[in-house]
């Protein structure tokens, strides 16, 4: 009995331990609707970032924007002669980048009406999941044909001409 | 108990930071769906990424009629998007970030940024002037770009017209 | 056991952590022998009568009242004694302790922030109108208003499902806004404004994301989402129905 007890040490989650036993949880789909909600909307500031930045090159340095937004198209020019030209990977990948976005913006548009009306239409929470089955058959009808337009082109020549001639390319900022 | 049967059925309404900050999700959220999304409706579908150059940007910004209904446009989404954006993440941050210290040093940082971002995208936006003669010369050297006719070359003729 | 229940082997994962021993939890398998009107708490049980006897856990009544062995079954919240093994589809049952409350010991948390938040919300009646001569008279309406949430037991089911809880263990959870829900609406109550005030801090009702996991995960049924919006909206109106100034 002289033995005094131990302090029992207490266990306390770290911050990674706490993100992933959070993902085990098997929570329906409100938690599935809350963490792609979130994780579209990390993603569209991040893309948001870059277009303000580019975007910015338009009124700074417009030969600049142009370059650019070719490599949207795959192609890369104005920089040296061994690497311009059209690179049809490069294209894809940007195309199915500009998927990713169109997806999340639309996603995070449908459910964020969604959780507004949880908000202002008390009946709302009685139906959720309903609700995000709707979220889901509006955002799958609309990828389909936004996908068919935006997959078609890749399978002729880019809209811009590819410049390859860059002996004659402009300079990067122009002389107004 | 007759004090209930009062006209009054009420509480003062809250007010304060977290409630605005919510309120401002909603409304700005709103606001978005339909600019946000006309936006890439208008860049996407109508006409393609492919097709956007300077040339695009200016038949928008600088059109006699229509560029100060799209300069607005773009300036109203463009401010929704960062505070809707940014606020959201701080959201997110302060469900990680606990210690106050450290949370000051984030928002800080969070709002900066924000607002150097919103600061050269206004200036964009407001600033644009179309430049004919930079325009002129871009086409001459690379072929008019048709903005809206979709393209009949078959994919040999990027070599014919590098050629050229 | 009846002809329909047949005996059948379990495998039972328990995360367990002893802290004189441990530096973190781990996981620990056991075999067991269950019928169809096993519940989860009787297997834990089991293991604990006559397999290993340091296995610690919390519970009181056994019967889904007194709210005490609240523990997270197969990845989701519940009480292991309304939780019956027949209608867990795998034959695989792990258990593990509620998540976002420091561990003590194996399925046992440490429950004092919780109940932090449960007070902070003044769960009492806050009335100092003199004593009427009879009782505080209510309609059946007027009781109906809050019915839903009186229904709460505390057993942190709610609050130990929600992701704002797991990040941030100062947001007052789910449970706590169901008790301030639960007075706020009662018509013989006059802390309304007081409690709204409460839960409009930065800490409040505004960190709800709406993810539905608390409403999925309360034995009692409480519609907590639901409740929390109505005090969300009782906020922006400052409509409660009722006149709660004296």
């Amino acid at each position: 009995m002289s033995q005094s007890l131990r302090t029992p040490q207490v266990y306390r989650r770290g911050f990674r331990d706490r993100l992933v036993e959070g993902l085990r949880y098997g929570g329906g789909v409100g938690q599935w609707s809350w963490l792609i909600h979130r994780l579209t909307g990390l993603g569209i500031l991040l893309f948001l970032v870059i277009h303000i930045v580019d975007t910015f090159f338009v009124v700074a340095f417009p030969a600049l924007y142009d370059h650019t937004v070719a490599i949207y198209s795959g192609i890369i020019s104005g920089l040296h002669p061994t690497v311009n030209g059209y690179y049809w990977p490069l294209r894809w990948v940007f195309r199915l980048g500009e998927l990713g976005l169109i997806a999340s913006v639309l996603f995070h548009a449908l459910n964020g009406i969604r959780i507004v009306l949880f908000d202002f239409w008390p009946k709302a929470v009685n139906h959720q999941k309903t609700l995000f089955n709707a979220v889901q058959i509006v955002f799958w009808v609309i990828m389909i044909l936004v996908t068919i337009r935006v997959v078609s082109p890749l399978f002729s020549a880019p809209e811009h001409v590819p410049v390859l001639k860059t002996a004659s390319a402009p300079a990067m900022v122009p002389s107004r | 108990m007759a004090k209930r049967s009062g006209a009054g059925r009420r509480v003062k309404p809250a007010g304060g930071f977290e409630l605005l900050a919510w309120y401002w999700m909603r409304i700005s959220g709103l606001l978005l769906v339909v600019l946000a999304l006309g936006h890439l409706f208008i860049t996407h579908i109508i006409y393609n990424v492919e097709s956007i150059n300077y040339a695009f940007v200016a038949s928008r910004w600088a059109a006699p009629k229509t560029g100060f209904f799209w300069r607005i446009w773009d300036l109203s989404m463009i401010s929704l998007a960062m505070f809707h954006g940014f606020n959201g993440l701080r959201q997110v941050l302060d469900e990680y970030v606990i210690n106050p210290s450290r949370r000051v040093v984030v928002h800080t940082l969070i709002w900066s940024f924000m607002f150097a971002l919103l600061g050269i995208g206004s200036y964009a936006i407001l600033m644009f002037q179309k430049d004919e003669k930079y325009i002129n010369q871009w086409e001459l050297e690379h072929g008019r770009v048709a903005n809206s006719s979709p393209s009949t070359s078959p994919a040999s003729s990027v070599l014919v017209d590098s050629t050229r | 056991m009846t002809t329909t229940d047949s005996v059948r082997n379990l495998t039972l994962k328990i995360k367990r952590y002893d802290p004189e021993r441990d530096e973190k939890p781990h996981w620990e398998e056991y075999e067991v022998e269950v019928d169809g009107h096993d519940r989860v708490l009787d297997v834990i049980q089991k293991v604990k009568w006559y397999q290993d006897e340091t296995l610690g856990l919390r519970r009181s009544c056994a019967h889904g009242v007194c709210g005490s062995d609240a523990m997270r079954i197969n990845g989701i919240n519940g009480l292991a004694c309304k939780v019956l093994v027949k209608n867990l589809q795998s034959s695989l049952l792990t258990v593990e302790p509620i998540l976002g409350l420091p561990v003590i010991k194996d399925l046992i948390v440490d429950m004092k922030p919780f109940f932090d938040h449960y007070k902070s919300v003044m769960p009492f009646l806050i009335n100092d109108d003199p004593p009427p001569t009879t009782e505080r008279l209510q309609s059946p309406a007027e009781r109906a208003r809050f019915d839903d949430s009186t229904k709460c037991i505390l057993c942190a089911c709610c609050t130990t499902a929600c992701p704002p809880f797991w990040g941030d263990q100062k947001y007052v959870g789910p449970a706590a806004i169901v008790n301030a829900h639960r007075f706020i609406f009662d018509s013989r109550d006059r802390g309304a404004a007081e409690r709204l005030d409460i839960l409009n801090d930065a800490q409040g009702v505004w960190r709800c994301r709406t993810v539905f996991n608390c409403t999925s995960a309360c034995p009692r049924d409480i519609k907590v989402t639901q409740a929390i919006q109505e005090v969300k909206r009782a906020m922006l109106t400052g409509d409660i129905g009722f006149d709660p100034s004296t």
